[in-house]
């Protein structure tokens, strides 16, 4: 029995954390987006510009902005235009735990935009003890990252004394909240517990339950409110002033030298995401596990709303592609993968069946999950109605 | 000495859920990795409730049990609890106390028999009430969704005498808006109560769980919100409340 | 000749949430059964009386299942570690005054009291238990740590000598009793993390 519904013009289902839905069944996503032209986006950039030249004033001899970059797509994008509007950016990229030949290219194809990079990377044996509680505790191997990916440039604001954060994607805008968080410019201490993908898992649950002492831990330890007060923190989503489309990122990132991969990155249907992240193929396949949808489903509703494709062609490229079991990933295979934390094939399947929520899929009598030959679950309403 | 209890509430509906005001259900993550992480914890005790098992009139033996497998903490587990048989049930499958709502507010000689039978140790009556047209503090059954008539003054006096281990009290209004507890209405019912009271709804802040200790002489406090969507964790609350001298277990 | 099969026979009398207990138990990596069949309980190295509810009933339980000739020849003449959880710890005494006066096992002195205060009962929650004597079951514990408990009547015991452990709720009642082989815990050690795991396992090492 399975109370999951889909949207009605897009393909995110109602077990999506976060989401709302109104009286016709459209979920917030599409209403936001909707929502765009009715926008004075003229208004908006002018506000953006005002913010911009008053952190160009304060900082003359210095930079003004810090950019956070992955040497992606949308990396680019946020440099590019920064660049454009006459900043002067420190770029500051936390190295993922397994970096790709294909990532390590694009991180320093953004150096060749015209910028200094901060680099930092973090201390590999902690990180990889994490990333295997991650996994088992709150079936996300990728956790660690995405701490650090909010947590080191805002470190780093402080530390440089560089006030001004620019953000990319305002998470919540594209991919559908609550109605409130949708205004929301900044991304403050609040917005990333709620948002930030945390989970529920905190730091202090790492240096209490790992026993790892808290001086080892100073990167994924944010600032306290009383240093980003002093410093005049402040984050800003580029997305809430320019309207953001990945698609089109994608297309300027190339033209300015980013590299995609040769195919459709596996578990997507695009080639150029997550390209610099070997692990992240398992963090979204625990999503599907969890929540019924992934970056397939991503995908289709970012097109869908642009126009791109239709909801039918939608429901069918999710029926095929979406929830596959993630056998390989950028040419690594998964017991590659997990070997690295310690983790076997058999223990990973189990691990992913725990955090399945079973009243998605179709389960036989003993109420166990039914797997086809290729260990592919099967959504109960998978007609997405 | 004895502490008092911090317990973080989880509610279930297809996924793991949080509301305002028992409405606006938002998915808020994964229900095993909640549960695998407040053992890890160790929190005093923790409540699980299914809030569509009674309209759905099933509730979910196989999830229940597999959880709490993980489950080394007390737990109380609640929803749809319509017979007997469905306590001795969740008893079986590792559920230390249960819970009882709207089963008992139908009728009352339920928890009598439930109480009877296993023992006020393990049955917890779970209210909730919240101000109606008339200003008065009246009881809703099913989710919120169903007025009873019954005020809440009256009903505690009545039900005492049946004697369930623990009353289970939640505000409506106050919950999951994150502005503090029903501080003046828990300080009244606890008075009146011979039955201890676990207070819940409202918490938002490190000081909510303190002001009411302060001002009630309740032992027990739940939350959802605010261990949801901020930084702080059970154990935080516990630090704070120790750092203001209320007796704690860290 | 008797085949020990089971490392722990874990009593089943229709009293409450043995499932924490078991869990507890194979924790340990011991073999255990839950049972009301008197050959496995005869076959078994130790004995575990768990239990919720009122003293009445689970006198009245062990009655109808034919099983209090049994126990005590095991705990009494056999000797093996017994223990008593909660109400299990509350029907080794002598008498129980709950509803009516109803004869217990009398494997320890005493009489089960409902407990008089001013304070809410049941007792409810984590609270200090502390030593009143030394003992092998308090191996790599520490004193006054918080146990979990939940109970209105307390084992009002005859003899000092078989009070392990008091706790404080308007008054001191014994928390942990025995008498050689012979446990009990008022608290809910299966239930009581790390510290209540490291009791038990003292208990499944007598």
């Amino acid at each position: 029995m399975s109370d999951i519904f889909f949207c009605k013009t897009c393909v995110y289902p109602s077990s999506k954390p976060h989401i709302e839905f109104n009286d016709e069944g459209i979920c917030s996503g599409c209403i936001a987006f909707k929502r765009r032209p009715k926008i004075d986006w003229k208004k908006r950039e002018l506000k953006f510009k005002e913010i911009l030249n008053l952190n160009k004033k304060t900082n003359p001899d210095y930079y003004n902005c810090i950019v956070p970059s992955s040497g992606g797509k949308d990396s680019h994008y946020q440099i590019i235009k920064m660049l454009e509007y006459g900043m002067n950016p420190l770029v500051v990229n936390v190295i993922p735990d397994k970096l790709s030949e294909l990532g390590r290219y694009n991180i320093e194809n953004v150096k060749k935009l015209g910028v200094d990079t901060i680099e930092i990377s973090l201390n590999p044996n902690i990180r990889r003890r994490i990333n295997k509680f991650a996994l088992e505790t709150v079936g996300d191997i990728s956790w660690p990252e995405h701490v650090t990916i909010f947590t080191v440039p805002v470190k780093a604001s402080v530390f440089m004394k560089i006030p001004l954060l620019i953000w990319g994607e305002s998470a919540e805008n594209e991919i559908g909240g609550p109605i409130e968080a949708q205004d929301a410019d900044i991304l403050d201490r609040r917005w990333l517990e709620e948002f930030g993908g945390l989970l529920g898992l905190r730091t202090n649950d790492i240096s209490d339950i790992l026993q790892i002492p808290k001086e080892k831990l100073t990167m994924y330890t944010y600032p306290s409110d009383e240093e980003l007060k002093k410093n005049g923190t402040m984050g800003l989503f580029l997305g809430q002033f320019l309207q953001w489309d990945g698609h089109e990122n994608a297309l300027i990132a190339e033209k300015h030298g980013f590299k995609p991969y040769d195919k459709d990155v596996e578990g997507s249907i695009v080639n150029y995401e997550n390209l610099d992240n070997v692990y992240m193929r398992i963090h979204d396949y625990f999503k599907f596990l969890k929540y019924g949808y992934d970056r397939v489903t991503d995908w289709c509703c970012t097109h869908i709303r642009r126009g791109r494709m239709t909801r039918e062609e939608a429901v069918k490229i999710n029926q095929e592609k979406s929830g596959k079991f993630p056998e390989e990933y950028l040419g690594y295979k998964i017991s590659e993968i997990l070997e690295e934390i310690n983790c076997s094939r058999e223990e990973f399947i189990k691990i992913c069946d725990k955090f399945t929520n079973k009243s998605l899929f179709v389960c036989n009598n003993k109420n166990e999950l039914i797997k086809d030959n290729r260990l592919n679950l099967i959504l109960k309403n998978n007609e997405y109605k | 000495m004895h502490k008092v209890r911090i317990a973080p509430t989880l509610l279930y509906k297809n996924n793991l859920v949080k509301g305002k005001n028992f409405k606006s259900w938002r998915v808020v993550g994964n229900l095993y990795q909640m549960i695998k992480l407040y053992n890890l914890r160790e929190v005093d005790e923790l409540f699980f409730f299914d809030i569509d098992a009674s309209k759905n009139n099933s509730i979910q033996l196989s999830l229940i049990d597999e959880f709490a497998d993980e489950c080394f903490v007390p737990l109380t587990v609640g929803g749809g609890i319509k017979s007997l048989d469905d306590i001795g049930n969740l008893l079986k499958v590792g559920a230390d106390k249960i819970c009882i709502n709207s089963s008992a507010m139908n009728d009352i000689n339920f928890l009598k028999k439930a109480v009877d039978k296993y023992g006020s140790q393990c049955i917890v009556l779970s209210i909730d009430y919240k101000i109606n047209k008339k200003e008065q503090k009246e009881i809703f059954i099913n989710s919120g969704n169903k007025p009873t008539g019954i005020l809440l003054e009256n009903f505690i006096e009545k039900v005492s005498k049946v004697e369930p281990g623990e009353i289970l009290l939640t505000s409506i209004d106050h919950d999951g808006i994150m502005k503090g507890y029903d501080i003046e209405t828990i300080k009244k019912i606890s008075k009146i109560s011979d039955v201890p009271i676990i207070a819940s709804g409202g918490a938002g802040s490190l000081n909510n769980f303190y002001e009411i200790i302060q001002k009630t002489n309740i032992k027990a406090l739940s939350a959802a919100s605010i261990f949801h969507f901020t930084e702080i964790t059970p154990l935080d609350v516990k630090l704070y409340l120790d750092s203001k001298g209320v007796k704690v277990r860290i | 000749m008797n085949i020990n099969k089971y490392d722990v026979a874990v009593i089943d009398y229709n009293t409450g949430n043995i499932d924490s207990v078991i869990k507890a138990i194979k924790y340990f990596n011991k073999s255990v059964i839950l049972t009301n069949k008197q050959k496995d309980i005869d076959n078994s190295k130790r004995i575990i009386l768990p239990g919720q509810g009122s003293f009445q009933f689970g006198m009245q339980q062990l009655e109808k299942l034919n099983l209090i000739d049994l126990i005590k020849k095991k705990a009494l003449i056999d000797k093996i570690p017994t223990l008593g959880i909660c109400l299990g710890m509350q029907l080794f005494a002598d008498l129980g005054y709950e509803k009516e006066k109803t004869a217990g096992l009398g494997f320890i002195k005493g009489e089960i009291k409902k407990i008089s205060t001013s304070l809410k009962l049941p007792h409810i929650g984590w609270n200090e238990v502390s030593f009143e004597q030394k003992n092998d079951l308090f191996d790599d514990l520490e004193n006054d740590k918080d146990f979990y408990f939940v109970h209105s009547y307390y084992f009002d015991c005859s003899k000092s000598k078989n009070i392990l452990a008091k706790t404080s709720y308007d008054f001191k009642f014994p928390s942990i009793i025995r008498d050689n082989n012979i446990v009990g815990f008022q608290f809910h050690p299966e239930k009581s993390l790390k510290n209540g795991f490291k009791l038990l396992n003292n208990f499944l090492k007598i």
